[in-house]
């Protein structure tokens, strides 16, 4: 990267810094602090949702998706507005009439102290470790592409977010959030416009979408009803609308951000914003994958994305085998190029039977393209002793430090900082939030001295941000780890929605109904998930159904639930 | 009807709008 490239970066994490501190008021109360006294417009709101949920592993592990296999993976948020929807007709009026701090607070006035300090600690636990992962996948990445090592890179994105977020509190994190998000949107479509105009003069944009679309790279709707497809109609719009349900409606990181809002009104309109925009954005992320597909068809790609594993394998004793696939997987990507422009000239003579035979011809090549690099890519994982080698995370960010002009580079991997900064920023502060008010002041200390607690407000962030950093620095060996830690995230996300939705649509649940409820509902979907092959997006909602179910057999075999006083049982916000 | 319900009908109406958009351009380009 030029000096110029670094400088862009290097003014961008200045100013992040700067401006998260400038614009943050009354951060000397625990209210300002954690909610911005619960005074921000729905557009900065809904802006740091958005940037709260884009992170820079949607931007390089989305793209590469769309690269590899297309846009299928779109369909997992096509129930992202329905859910909005009703949790704007739900949840959100019960949260800010309840006047607190996090969602699991909500659990406690409803249930009991166990069922919040339980679902809290779940949260803080997964929420921790995936903070981790936040930091660790684009810093891993970055290392390769800008040349510094992975712990550098990790601090380079964590310590700058954490100072932020410790001093400016959650207004320091959606101020920033916003800027931010102008940033990556910016950075996605000039990459979109990049590779449009890198296409060669003789292949127009949608005689190129057609070649993408004979490889089923945009099928966008894929109606099967097998139960283990990740990603149809019906795991986006069915088991997807109970993962958005959980993720908005009852984890800290998203919660927080609405409860931000002047008004219920306010934070309704904010989540609208995802509900217009959260797909088209998403396209737009994997359509920049799918027209690196076509730029790399007309421009040689490199055999393997990831430069660290390809010179391992040049200096290792296979060299000579490895050399021999490159003259292969040359030869083979001159022949899919030569494919790809007959297919384009069939398709402007508008033969359909030459189009045909075109296409059946693109698509062996394409074939013999895709073989030679699983040759590779098994050569490497021999030689590295890495089994999990997936270089997909590598395709846009070699795209943009190899193909983009100077400025445009540097603005790129802004943008990709921005991403990963804005979400490890949201969820320092619900990490934060989290234990300072369902732990330190619900178990420990809680006399009002306001003072106090923030001190213990800005330890707790820096604590959560040492944390991730290094869960993150160590990730490269806890790789295994991690994917554990995650998956056992998924296990209670539906059994955590199981609760919330006992505890505000069955008015005789009880605090032993919901605690029984939840663990039946974890045990059930780790068996699931253990046992079955049936694809993840349905563990969220087994795990709802079950929770809700046993929770209210359970309540009613054991009598009525506890008096109620301080929170009202109907949206009266609506 | 309120304000607020108008705009649940029209964010619906722009979900459909948005899915019916996205499989038209999966059927023109994928014919």
């Amino acid at each position: 990267m030029s000096a110029i490239d670094w400088t862009i970066i290097a003014v961008y994490l200045a100013w992040v810094i700067w401006d998260g501190i400038r614009l943050s008021k009354n951060t000397d109360e625990i209210e300002g602090y954690f909610l911005a006294s619960r005074s921000l417009p729905w557009w900065a709101v809904g802006l740091s949702v958005m940037a709260t949920q884009l992170s820079a592993i949607t931007m390089i592990g989305t793209t590469g998706q769309g690269y590899a296999v297309g846009m299928s993976l779109l369909q997992q948020y096509y129930a992202l507005p329905l859910a909005m929807v009703i949790l704007a007709v739900t949840f959100v009026p019960f949260f800010h009439n309840a006047r607190i701090f996090t969602a699991y607070e909500y659990l406690e006035k409803r249930f009991d102290a166990k069922t919040r300090s339980f679902t809290a600690l779940l949260f803080l636990f997964s929420r921790g470790m995936a903070t981790g992962a936040v930091i660790s996948a684009p810093a891993v990445v970055l290392s390769v592409m800008i040349g510094l090592d992975v712990t550098t890179t990790c601090l380079l994105l964590a310590l700058p977010t954490a100072f932020y977020t410790m001093f400016g509190g959650v207004q320091a994190v959606a101020w920033t959030d916003v800027k931010q998000m102008y940033l990556i949107v910016g950075g996605l479509v000039a990459a979109c416009i990049a590779l449009m105009m890198g296409l060669p003069d003789n292949v127009g944009i949608g005689e190129a979408l057609r070649i993408a679309g004979t490889t089923g790279r945009l099928q966008v709707f894929d109606f099967s009803t097998d139960p283990s497809a990740r990603y149809t109609f019906w795991t986006g719009t069915i088991g997807a609308l109970f993962l958005f349900l959980s993720y908005f409606g009852t984890d800290q990181s998203q919660v927080q951000r609405y409860l931000t809002a002047k008004s219920i009104d306010e934070a309704r309109t904010s989540l609208f914003m995802s509900a217009y925009w959260k797909i088209p954005l998403q396209a737009l992320v994997m359509i920049i994958g799918v027209f690196m597909f076509l730029f790399y068809i007309f421009t040689p790609p490199p055999m393997l994305f990831n430069r660290a594993h390809d010179q391992r394998v040049r200096e290792s004793a296979r060299a000579g085998e490895y050399a021999a696939l490159e003259q292969r997987f040359g030869e083979a990507v001159v022949a899919r190029k030569q494919a790809a422009e007959q297919l384009a000239e069939a398709q402007r003579s508008s033969d359909p039977a030459a189009t045909a035979v075109r296409s059946a011809a693109f698509k062996a090549e394409e074939q013999r393209v895709l073989g030679v690099r699983a040759e590779a890519v098994s050569l490497v994982k021999d030689v590295s002793g890495d089994s999990s080698y997936n270089d997909i995370n590598y395709v846009f960010p070699t795209f943009i430090v190899t193909h983009l002009p100077v400025g445009l580079i540097g603005l790129l991997m802004a943008a990709i900082f921005a991403a990963a900064m804005s979400t490890v920023s949201g969820e320092l502060s619900a990490l934060s939030t989290s234990t300072v008010i369902d732990f330190y002041r619900r178990w420990v200390r809680d006399d009002g001295d306001q003072a106090h607690l923030l001190w213990v407000s800005k330890v707790a962030t820096l604590f959560w941000a040492v944390f991730a950093s290094i869960v993150a620095i160590w990730a490269s060996e806890l790789g295994s780890l991690i994917e554990v830690v995650n998956r056992f995230g998924s296990f209670f996300y539906g059994s955590i929605l199981g609760v919330f939705l006992l505890a505000i649509g069955w008015k005789r649940a009880n605090s032993t109904g919901a605690f029984v409820g939840l663990l039946t509902g974890m045990g059930v979907v780790g068996w699931v998930t253990v046992s079955t092959s049936i694809a993840f997006l349905w563990h969220n909602l087994i795990g709802a159904v079950v929770v809700f179910v046993v929770g209210m057999i359970v309540s009613e075999a054991t009598g009525p639930r506890k008096p109620q006083s301080a929170v009202r049982t109907t949206p009266a916000g609506r | 009807m309120t304000a607020m319900s108008r705009t649940y009908i029209k964010v619906v109406v722009v979900w459909v709008a948005t899915l019916a958009a996205l499989y038209g351009f999966q059927a023109y380009f994928t014919r």
